[in-house]
Parts: structure tokens; C-alpha cells; sequence
């Protein structure tokens, strides 16, 4: 498909950039900005879109749906003190871009302190932290199709027992820009690209399921070096038919062991969201009085970094323009710092990480993860299993959700107990739950085996998705409560 | 024409019936256009002050293409008629590059018609509500609840207004558009001290302005929730009866749809595959889907296909009666469509759990020792199997009184098992959400916790 940017603008074609789909001027975006100011905001910033979408699916042994969507608007954002005016429009003739600016002004009572915003000049970007050779929104839908068929085609084949198969493909390709005030402009085009698999295992009318996917900020050569199609339906079968011979979880408190990779929910969900700047500035974390005291084992070191290439959570600028920076969170069990967006790093008084991150045009940034992960320790993870000698091992997880207080849970889809130090039975889904200051401090074995989860994940926060990893290495916990039956 | 604001009314439905016609022209043997246009308003405010302050419209159009059988989607927030001619005509193109489904295609066109004007979905209140009207019923509904000292932290508070037109046509003549309103206000709240922190919050959402409850009431209900959570204690690991607040039954109920939707039924997702006809509860339990309740949100005049909304009684004394269907769910598993196409899936109406004859405070009496479940962390549902491990806060029970409150636990079963097992249902339902419920108490499930 061809992209076609051709729209009817009041902005003569001479002053846009070459491929630029948002027709608008830097003298427009520049006028947008000092209107969004005349009402005495300290900064206005605009954030335009234009998002492609293509989607196939494969079901009842039929390529059953395609779709393809295209998303374009522009957000546009005053703050005065800590109050954020917003407005959105997906129509950016450049009446209702004024329209909107006038909209977003009115947070600020009063008249326009400063003069015209500052003359914008944009800024080049010297790297990509995407790695593409094969561009899935350059690609006919024919070869994803193939991909799907593969991936389909390797889960139904793996076992009789398997009696229901789906699998997608989707990419998308999100172009920004970001204007503000203080005279950035500055442009990036996201690539992404997901396959996943889901299958339903069935014995003696039990029925269980599995899933597998990958993808991330790649082209689609990922998907012959890196994680083949065929991978991705048959780990969907086999962890389909581990569940069909799974056991009831264990109700109760036990030693844990996470396994590498997956188990990163964990880190997201016990760490992660508590450490976004909002949270804090607001002392409504359980963290905010805590930085540079010990929340935690001397193992738990826990960084995150939207700079890691390919990944599903990596970006060269983040929703404000703000390149982003490997940030330091948690050291050695002491909290160091904080993930931040403009307007929490301004109130307090911090530096900025390039964590600004929004789901779209239609909703301001807020702080947010990207690709978050506890650094590797020294065990060998086959001693960390051997060390428990009656526990529960998570193998695979399938979310989780955490609460400012600290209280935390995320749910196993596939677990086995562990005796006198090796796995034994498989067993079915349970949430565990705790508070993530207990917990951190039981963190008291971390393997050398660092690894990142699914390139599949997203997360939710304040109605806003976003897409993540996580990582984790090898890892105990000497006591966590387990939700299984009794 | 109900107000002025919707003066571009005509303009959506003319260019859904183009769009169908033009792709008839590239191609298409079946059409269908949706069209709509939304107005948002929304105010975060926290310790007094403005937070954020949103207000936009915005429209998108969806496209469902069907040629040969073969079915392709498409949709776009860019409504330039260039744009969405170009996305006809990739459409028509994919489709040829799918295999053909017998069970595609469009709803037959249907003769009976839902009124829209008899469901009161539209509020002009709602519409003329001005910003400072809202932006005070937030700061209020946030000032009375932080007057209480128990309260040491807040969310903030917010209100929100939709204001929606929705135009659906399609290539078999259907042409149904209607309006809809919506609002909301709500507090979030903190009490404790950082390291004994417990919060929760209470809102209200509703298609009328006069039916929202007040701010006093939001913010006594917001604090009397967070602060009975304060000094928990984490009990022993057990298998006692479990008392779901009727905040609390529309999860369970919202599990229950997810395992009768159609979709899932003949993906073979769902427990409940295969048991139509059969009892899969007990007596107590009777559920119904109603797109037709006046004024409620999860009311509508047709569902995403063009098929008029009913009423559809799901389980009715504990037997499995029917699937909630779109058009293609209800091929596949050759029953009619229950009015529940929601985009190209199934969603719920109204969805509610029938209410029974028990006093909430007689179902705390009869429980010699369990938990009251109050909120919920986590996901933890799985339809394919009916399993349900989610963690916890609640209420201890002890000799059919509240004794003291729990945190850090889980509550596990089996939604099969759960139904079941229902011992007692309330008889205070209230549709605080289009999937509601009343008080439930469930005869044993497992609580984790030491």
C-alpha cells in the first residue's frame, strides 16, 4: 500500500518538509503555540499523528479478516503551575487547530506574560533504536499472511489434542511530532510489528490454552533470525497441553522462584508503576518519602531503559520530544530515582528521563515505563532452584495489577511445585499477592541469566496504553502468598 | 433535531450511505458504515485544584467489506473523503486475498425497529451542562470527602461528559442513527499513613445529569469505603462462604458474559461451550442481557450489525438458555443474533444478575464465619476453564458480623462451582455499570493469605 499524504491545507506546500502528513508549517504550529499561550501558560507543546494500522487473522483454518485503520489528530497542551489544559482534534485544517489551542488556553486565567513563543527549530535525531530491514507496512499483506499460516499451521500440527487454533499478524507505523514553546520541533516514525498465537488444547472435555507471540520495533526479518512463526504456534501448543496434565495450584505462603524473563510482570508491576514521577510528586507512593532509603535486598538492582534496540518499548524521543536515558531506579535495594515526564520533573524539580509517553493524540503524556528490568546477579539459576526445598516455580505469567499502597499481584498461567529442589508437577493459574516493599526485601537469590518477556505486552494505566517489556533474571522470594485452592 | 450542536448531523449519515454506495461501485457485494461523532469533557481535580482540563470532538469511521465471502475491516479518524475512498478500495482489494467464510456476511434486515427516543439515552441537560457547573461539583465532591481528618490523601476528582451521535448503514438498506449521553463523577481517596496506606474511591455514571448522585453522597460513600479498610489483618489460608458488595458482582457477572458470549462459545474458549440447555447454576441464578432498559447506559436502539436490541434471558433458574450472539457467532453456532455485536466482536447490554430476596445485612447475619469481598487486584480469570484467582481486601465475618478488616489475600475458584453454590442473593440490585448485580454470597471458596 501507498501511503498518501495528500490532503488540502491552508499551508502552502513549499514550507513542509519532505514526507511530512500533517500539512501544517512550522509558522502555523508556531501561531498554534503563541495562541495556546494568550492566556498566561507557562509552556504549550503540540503532538500531531498519523497512525497506520494493518491486521490479518487466521481462524478455522480460513485467513478470516483483514483490517487496516488510519488514526491522524493533533493534541495540544498548555500548562500553568501544576494545571494542564487539553484539547484534541482529528481534523488539522488549521481553523480547528486554533480552535483547539484557544480550547487548551483557557486552563490559564489571565493574559499572555511572555511574548510569541520561541522560533522553532528542528532537531535532527543521529540514531534509531529501531531495527528494521524488511518494513511491514512496506510489505504486501500476501507475506503476512504467511507468516500467520506458519505460525497456525505448527500450532494444530503439534498434537491431536489440539482442537482450536488462532493466530495474527499486526504493524503499525506511527509518525509524530512535537512542537512546544521553548522552540523544539522534533519528528520520529515508530515501526512496530506482533505475531501471536493462541491454542486450545481438549481431553476428556477439559479444555485449557496456550499463547506465544513476539514482534517488537523490527521489520519483519525478525521473524525468519530471531523468533520463527513455527516457534511461536508451537510453544502456544505446548504450554496448552502442559495445562491439560496441570495440577490445582497450592493455597498458601512459600518460597518462590520466578523463572528468567516473563517474570518481569513482576518488577513492572511491584516496582515499576511506583517509581513514575506522578505518583510520587502526588505522595500517593508508597516510595515517596523513600528515595535513597532501602525498600529492598541488596540483590534487587532495577533499571529502565526505552533506548534498547528493537524493543517493543523503545523510542528515539519520548511523547514530549525528550530523548530518553537509561534510568536508574532502585540500587542495590536503595531508591534512586524516578521516571518522569515534563511536568512532574518541573514541580519536582528533577531532571528529565524521557518518560513522557501518551497512547495517543487524544490524551496528554503522563510518566511511564518502557523496558524495565532487574539487573543480572551472580547465581547459577540451576543452585537457585536447588536451594528450595518446597516451593512454587512461575513459569509463565499473564499480567498483573499494583495499587499506590504498594499492594501488588500478577497472575501465573503456568506453574509447577518444586521438591527437594527440582520441578515436579505442572500446575494450573493462581495470582499471587503482596506489598512490594516485604517482598523486595525477600528477594534473597538473583541469577546470572537476565532475560526480557514476551514482545507482546502492554500496559494500561489512567485509561492509557502503552506497549512494554520487562525483564528478570532467575530469582527467589523466601515467602509470597500463593492464590490456589485448598 | 434535539439541539443545535448535531447541525452536521445529516452530513454523517449522507456520508455513510456514500461510502456504501461507492464501494458497491469498486466491487463490494456487501457494505456496512458506521460513523461517529463525539464530544468529551473531562476535569481532574485534586487538593482544590484543577489538574487537567480536556474537551475535544472527535469522529472515526468504520468500513466492513465483504466480497466473495471474504471480510476485511477498516477504519479511520481521518474523515477526508480521499482518505476513506483509498481505504474502499484497499479494502475490496485485501478481501480478494482472504479465503471465503460461509458464515460472513451482513444481519438480513430485520423488520422490527427499536425506538430510540423510548430509551432515554439522551439527556439535553447533560449537553448544556456548562465547564464551571462540572469543574464545581468536582472540587465540591473532593473538598467534602477531605474534610473528613480519617482521609490523609487524594486522587483527585473528576467529572466527564460523552455526548455522541452513532450513524450505522449498511448495503441491505439498514440506515439507523441515534444520540446518546453519558456522565460521570467520582473521588479517589488515601487514608492510613505512607506505610499504612489503604484507598478506594466511589463514582457515579449515568446517561441523565438529575440522576447522578450528589456530590455529599459520592464523598461520604468514597470515605466510609477507604476508611473501613484501615488496620488490616491477613488471615490463615481457608475455604469459607464469600460475600460479593454489589460493586463486586458485576465482575463475576462480567466473567460470566465473557464465558457465554458466542464468540468465545465457538472458538471453543469457554467452559460453557457445549452446555446450552443444561443447568450450569442453581435456582437462585437467573441472568439477563436487556439492550432495552430506559435509560440505561448499556441500553441501545441496535447493536453494531443493525440488529434491533432485545431482551435475552441467559441463565434462567440456573439452566443455560442462550449465547449472547452478533450476526456471525450466531451462524457459526446456528442460533439468531441477540442484538450484542459490539465492533466486529460480542459485548454485553444490560447484563445483570436477577435480584433475589435477601436483605444485604440478613446475608452478613447468616454467615457464622467468612470474607465480605470488597475489592478486587488483578486479573486472574480464565473463560476456557472458568478459574478465578484474583487478590483481595475484604471483610472478616465472624458470628454473622463484621469483626475486623483483610488485606493481602486471594480468593480462588471455579465460576462453574461458584454458581453452583450461590447460597443467598440480595435484593439490592443497582446499575451502577451496564453488567451489574446485587449481593451474592457464594457458599465456599478458597482464601489464601498466611
Amino acid at each position: 500500500m501507498e501511503p498518501n499524504f495528500a490532503r488540502s491545507r491552508t499551508a502552502p506546500p513549499a514550507a513542509r518538509p519532505a514526507g511530512d502528513p500533517f500539512g501544517l508549517s512550522a509558522a502555523d504550529l508556531r501561531s498554534a503555540l503563541g495562541l495556546a499561550l494568550s492566556s498566561g501558560g507557562d509552556f504549550a507543546e503540540l503532538f500531531m499523528e498519523r497512525r497506520t494500522y494493518d491486521f490479518v487473522n487466521m481462524e478455522d483454518d480460513i485467513i478470516k479478516e483483514s483490517a487496516e485503520s488510519v488514526s491522524l489528530g493533533l493534541g495540544i497542551r498548555v500548562l500553568a503551575g501544576d494545571k494542564t489544559g487539553f484539547a484534541y482534534t482529528n481534523d488539522l485544517a488549521f481553523d480547528k487547530v486554533r480552535q483547539a489551542a484557544r480550547t487548551a488556553a483557557a486552563i490559564a486565567s489571565g493574559r499572555a506574560k511572555a511574548p510569541l513563543p520561541r522560533p522553532l527549530r528542528e532537531k535532527r535525531l543521529e540514531k534509531t533504536v529501531y531495527r528494521v530491514s524488511a518494513p511491514a507496512d512496506r510489505a504486501g499483506l500476501k507475506r503476512k499472511i504467511g507468516l500467520v499460516q506458519q505460525a497456525y499451521g505448527a500450532a494444530q500440527e503439534f498434537d491431536r489434542r489440539i482442537v482450536k487454533v488462532k493466530a495474527s499478524f499486526q504493524n503499525s507505523l506511527q509518525q509524530v511530532c512535537v512542537a512546544n514553546s521553548e522552540g523544539l520541533l522534533v519528528r520520529d516514525t515508530r515501526p512496530m510489528v506482533k505475531l501471536v498465537c493462541v491454542a486450545i488444547s481438549e481431553k476428556g472435555g477439559q479444555r485449557e490454552s496456550g499463547y506465544w507471540g513476539g514482534g517488537g520495533r523490527v521489520g519483519l526479518e525478525y521473524f525468519q533470525g530471531g523468533l520463527t512463526p513455527r516457534r511461536i504456534g508451537e510453544e502456544a501448543a505446548r504450554e496448552a497441553l502442559l495445562l491439560l496434565e496441570a495440577a490445582d495450584a497450592p493455597a498458601g505462603e512459600m518460597p518462590i522462584v520466578l523463572s528468567p524473563g516473563h517474570s518481569g510482570v513482576l518488577i513492572h508491576e511491584a516496582v515499576g508503576h511506583l517509581v513514575e514521577a506522578d505518583f510520587n510528586r502526588k505522595k500517593t507512593s508508597v516510595f515517596w518519602n523513600k528515595t535513597g532509603r532501602r525498600v529492598g535486598s541488596e540483590l534487587v538492582t532495577i533499571h529502565d531503559d526505552p533506548a534498547i534496540p528493537g524493543y517493543r518499548g523503545s523510542y528515539n524521543i519520548d511523547d514530549e520530544g525528550t530523548p530518553p536515558r537509561k534510568t536508574l531506579l532502585i540500587e542495590k535495594g536503595v531508591v534512586r530515582g524516578f521516571l518522569q515526564d515534563r511536568l512532574s520533573a518541573k514541580l519536582m524539580k528533577l531532571s528529565l528521563t524521557g518518560h513522557g509517553r501518551r497512547q495517543d493524540y487524544s490524551h496528554p503524556p503522563i510518566p511511564r515505563m518502557a523496558n524495565t528490568y532487574i539487573a543480572a546477579g551472580e547465581d547459577a539459576p540451576e543452585d537457585v532452584l536447588r536451594s528450595v526445598d518446597k516451593g512454587f516455580y512461575v513459569a509463565s505469567l499473564s499480567g498483573g495489577q499494583v495499587e499506590d499502597s504498594g499492594k501488588f499481584t500478577f497472575s501465573v498461567s503456568l506453574g509447577y511445585l518444586i521438591e527437594k529442589g527440582r520441578l515436579t508437577a505442572p500446575v494450573k493459574q493462581a495470582t499471587l499477592i503482596g506489598s512490594n516493599i516485604e517482598i523486595l526485601k525477600r528477594v534473597d537469590r538473583v541469577g546470572a541469566d537476565l532475560e526480557f518477556g514476551l514482545q507482546t505486552g502492554t500496559c494500561s494505566k489512567e485509561g492509557q496504553d502503552v506497549p512494554v517489556t520487562d525483564g528478570c533474571p532467575t530469582l527467589r522470594i523466601s515467602k509470597m502468598t500463593v492464590g490456589g485452592r485448598s | 433535531m434535539k439541539s443545535g450542536r448535531w447541525r452536521t448531523a445529516p452530513a454523517l449519515a449522507e456520508l455513510a450511505e456514500s461510502l456504501v454506495s461507492y464501494a458497491g461501485k469498486c466491487g463490494a457485494d456487501e457494505v456496512e458504515v458506521s460513523v461517529v461523532d463525539g464530544h468529551e469533557f473531562n476535569v481532574d481535580v485534586r487538593k482544590g485544584k484543577i489538574e487537567h482540563l480536556i474537551e475535544a470532538g472527535s469522529r472515526v469511521c468504520g468500513l466492513r467489506i465483504i466480497k466473495d465471502k471474504r471480510t476485511a475491516f477498516a477504519s479511520s479518524s481521518d474523515l477526508d473523503p480521499g482518505t476513506l475512498r483509498r481505504l474502499v478500495r484497499n479494502a475490496v482489494r485485501r478481501a480478494g486475498l482472504g479465503h471465503p467464510d460461509p458464515f460472513a456476511g451482513l444481519a438480513p434486515r430485520s423488520k422490527r425497529t427499536a425506538d430510540a427516543s423510548a430509551l432515554r439515552l439522551y439527556d439535553p441537560d447533560v449537553v448544556g451542562l456548562d465547564a464551571k457547573t462540572k469543574i464545581k461539583m468536582a472540587l465540591e465532591t473532593e473538598r467534602i470527602a477531605l474534610s473528613d481528618k480519617r482521609i490523609t490523601n487524594s486522587h483527585g476528582a473528576g467529572f466527564v461528559t460523552d455526548v455522541a451521535r452513532s450513524v450505522l448503514a449498511n448495503s441491505n438498506g439498514f440506515v439507523g442513527e441515534y444520540e446518546q449521553t453519558y456522565c460521570g463523577l467520582g473521588v479517589g481517596l488515601q487514608a492510613g499513613d505512607t506505610d499504612g496506606r489503604v484507598e478506594d474511591s466511589w463514582s457515579s455514571s449515568k446517561r441523565y445529569f438529575r440522576d447522578l448522585e450528589s456530590p455529599e453522597a459520592i464523598a461520604s460513600k468514597a470515605v466510609e469505603r477507604t476508611v473501613r479498610q484501615l488496620k488490616p489483618r491477613k488471615v490463615r489460608t481457608q475455604n469459607v462462604p464469600v460475600i460479593f458488595e454489589p460493586a463486586q458482582t458485576p465482575w463475576l457477572m462480567g466473567f460470566l458474559f465473557s464465558c457465554v458470549s458466542g464468540t468465545a462459545v465457538y472458538q471453543k474458549s469457554s467452559f460453557l461451550a457445549g452446555k446450552r440447555g443444561r443447568r450450569i447454576g442453581n435456582g437462585l441464578v437467573t441472568v439477563v442481557d436487556d439492550g432495552l432498559l430506559a435509560g440505561e447506559l448499556g441500553s441501545r436502539p441496535f447493536d453494531s450489525d443493525g440488529v434491533p436490541s432485545q431482551r435475552t434471558v441467559v441463565v434462567e433458574r440456573g439452566v443455560l438458555k442462550n449465547y449472547l450472539c452478533n450476526t456471525y457467532a450466531a451462524r457459526k453456532l446456528r442460533l439468531r443474533s441477540t442484538g450484542n455485536a459490539d465492533g466486529s466482536g460480542v459485548g454485553p447490554n444490560n447484563f445483570y444478575l436477577l435480584p433475589g430476596e435477601s436483605r444485604p445485612e440478613d446475608i452478613i447475619k447468616s454467615t457464622k464465619k467468612g470474607l465480605v469481598l470488597i475489592r478486587t487486584l488483578g486479573h486472574g480469570l480464565n473463560p476456557v476453564t472458568g478459574d478465578i484467582s484474583r487478590g483481595a481486601f475484604g471483610l472478616w465475618v465472624e458470628d454473622g458480623e463484621i469483626a475486623y478488616p483483610v488485606s493481602e489475600i486471594t480468593i480462588s475458584g471455579n465460576l462453574g462451582r461458584v454458581l453452583e453454590s450461590i447460597e443467598l442473593v440480595g435484593n439490592d440490585l443497582e446499575f451502577l455499570s451496564p453488567v451489574a448485580g446485587p449481593t451474592v454470597k457464594v457458599a465456599e471458596m478458597t482464601v489464601a493469605g498466611l
